[in-house]
């Protein structure tokens, strides 16, 4: 296997599953047990959704690249994008016990994206340029 | 193949709903429609069967989210099933046990719904 790899996707949900079936091609080519690499998936997956709905506004006239790497028993999997620079990382958890007794609705995608992996980077590298960086040990 | 269908029977005055394909944010507004339908036809008491999703993002964990409130509210509730150990380990992972009702198969979603009558 390439050790780094790209897909980019106009920012549509639509794409979504485009992105997941790449990476899973990727983590099944590093033997990730199913579970795990579902994990993986879950976590790309809401980061995309994240952008395409609160960077882009859903506007397909615009790009994600997902880029994969891995180094010292890591599965690294980086987003570039554009738009306003808002750091997931820094957004705290629900309390779920709060969350379950007032039935709640939404917000979950970054809490779930954050316990999915065993690490996560946020850059504003350049000006109208982002990144994140989501790591899992394999 | 369809990304995302469901089928549905009646039986015992349930409404027995299967999902198929993958739900996520492109998908989950079908899952949302179905239960509009079923709330439309009063039908509170609702067994959704997982056997057939490949996978789950927030997004679907937001249409259950969504609905369970009401349907409890109307002496029904949403029992899920026959999911597989990673569908499973996505509920689990945010505490849903805590709150739905979920069974190894559809036949104990359906007497768990007979026993609480």
């Amino acid at each position: 296997m390439k050790k780094k790899d790209k897909i980019v996707i106009s920012s549509s949900t639509k794409n979504l599953h485009l992105v997941r079936e790449f990476i899973e091609k990727k983590g099944e080519s590093l033997n990730i047990e199913p579970n795990t690499l579902n994990q993986i998936l879950v976590s790309v997956d809401e980061a995309c959704t994240n952008i395409i709905k609160h960077n882009y506004k859903y506007d397909e006239n615009n790009e994600i690249e997902v880029e994969t790497d891995t180094k010292d028993k890591k599965f690294i999997i980086t987003l570039f994008y554009k738009g306003e620079e808002f750091d997931p990382t820094k957004k705290n958890n629900p309390d779920m016990k709060e969350y379950f007794a007032k039935f709640k609705v939404g917000g979950l995608g970054i809490p779930l994206m954050k316990k999915s992996m065993d690490s996560i980077e946020f850059n504003h590298t350049q000006p109208d340029l982002n990144s994140l960086t989501l790591i899992k040990v394999i | 193949m369809d990304e995302f269908t469901i089928t549905e029977k009646k039986q015992d005055g349930l409404a027995i709903i299967y999902l198929n394909g993958f739900l996520d944010a492109h998908t989950s507004n079908v899952l949302e429609k179905k239960f509009e339908e079923l709330l439309a036809l009063k039908s509170f008491k609702i067994v959704v069967n997982f056997s057939g999703l490949t996978y789950i993002s927030s997004a679907g964990l937001g249409v259950f989210m969504a609905y369970i409130e009401t349907m409890r509210s109307n002496e029904g509730d949403i029992k899920l099933c026959s999911m597989s150990d990673k569908i499973f380990n996505i509920f689990d992972m945010l505490g849903f046990p805590v709150l739905f009702n979920i069974t190894k198969d559809e036949n104990e979603a359906i007497t768990k719904f007979t026993e609480s009558v």
